[in-house]
């Protein structure tokens, strides 16, 4: 979510919308609520273990598939610029850039998972893993897909 | 008779299926159900096309190798028609085997981007109405990684049974000797009573 975040500059209030348009208003009522599920996260420095419920974690999901569905033509770009650094590295260096400053920002940089994803030497092989599974799941089975794989983690 | 064509493009991908409708199951003149011709296009590599089997295995390979991606499991995939290996995390490599005796594998390299278009292309095509599915793969359910993967049943049978069966043994010589009548012991009592 952090990484279809760092895509939508107003990633927050277009969750919100989303899970309005996705009817998820029962599970998800607020932004508040949002955040809170999001604070699940133990890399996260505002970390709290709130025992998620499933059908929490069933629309926190839909919402990042149905997310980067909206914003496949992003992930793409970001993908290629990768793919052609030497040619194109402009959106790949504003991605990365962006989306350190908010692991900085949002993220317990003493939790060892968290250096690893702030290290500059090794980081691009798990961003990429980040963005290619996001652009893998924009489908019609996405949400299958990235729920197997969250479960699976 | 006239053949239908359907166009599904992704950025760089292009997929071109052609054929027929199947007016014995009142299909429409645009529907395609009987797929006679396939066409993979993708820019700056040639042309990859085939009969309906070969759009079936193909549409599988990609499907299972990406999901092979998103479960962080070892991406490679083999089969008759069709291998895909990542070469590195930027790179997949796709050998395409063909049925006729005499030609060549062909040797495709593809980045990230355009694997994700491949895989939107046919997401395209299966959730289209015009054209009857070709391939559903099913999503397995795999199992959870971390400590239940980690727990091999073999490696622990050997690594308990030595230690186990020593308990075992030595429970039982200490058992034994508990219950042996000790002899000395109750000699010694017996002179302490007469003295007594």
């Amino acid at each position: 979510m952090l990484a279809l975040e760092t895509i939508d500059l107003n990633g927050a209030q277009s969750l919100f919308n989303l899970s309005n348009t996705l009817n998820l208003n029962k599970v998800l009522p607020n932004k508040v609520t949002i955040w809170k599920l999001r604070n699940n996260n133990p890399m996260r420095k505002s970390y709290i273990n709130n025992n998620i419920k499933i059908e929490e974690f069933d629309c926190l999901t839909k919402l990042a598939v149905e997310m980067s569905k909206d914003l496949y033509p992003y992930i793409r770009v970001i993908l290629q610029s990768r793919d052609d650094f030497d040619m194109n590295p402009e959106a790949w260096n504003d991605f990365k850039k962006r989306f350190l400053e908010l692991i900085h920002e949002r993220f317990n940089i003493n939790s060892m998972r968290v250096k690893k994803l702030l290290d500059k030497n090794g980081n691009d092989e798990i961003i990429i893993k980040f963005l290619l599974t996001l652009a893998l799941c924009s489908s019609a089975e996405g949400y299958q897909k990235l729920r197997t794989s969250l479960l699976d983690f | 008779m006239l053949q239908n064509k359907l166009l599904f493009n992704q950025s760089s991908v292009s997929l071109e299926i052609i054929g027929l409708p199947d007016y014995s199951n009142n299909d429409n003149k645009s529907q395609i159900s009987i797929i006679s011709q396939w066409k993979l296009m993708i820019i700056d590599k040639p042309l990859i096309e085939g009969n309906i089997d070969h759009l079936r295995s193909i549409m599988v390979a990609f499907y299972s190798y990406s999901n092979f991606l998103i479960n962080n499991d070892t991406a490679c995939y083999e089969s008759q028609f069709i291998d895909i290996k990542a070469e590195n995390f930027l790179t997949h490599k796709v050998l395409l085997k063909s049925s006729k005796p005499d030609v060549k594998p062909l040797n495709i390299k593809i980045g990230n981007s355009v694997l994700a278009d491949i895989i939107n292309c046919f997401d395209q095509f299966n959730s289209s109405s015009k054209v009857k599915k070709v391939n559903s793969v099913v999503l397995k359910n795999y199992p959870k990684k971390g400590l239940l993967k980690s727990i091999d049943k073999d490696k622990i049978f050997s690594n308990l049974l030595p230690p186990v069966l020593s308990l075992c043994t030595l429970l039982f010589v200490s058992s034994t000797f508990i219950y042996l009548y000790n002899v000395g012991e109750d000699k010694d009592e017996k002179v302490l009573i007469n003295l007594n």
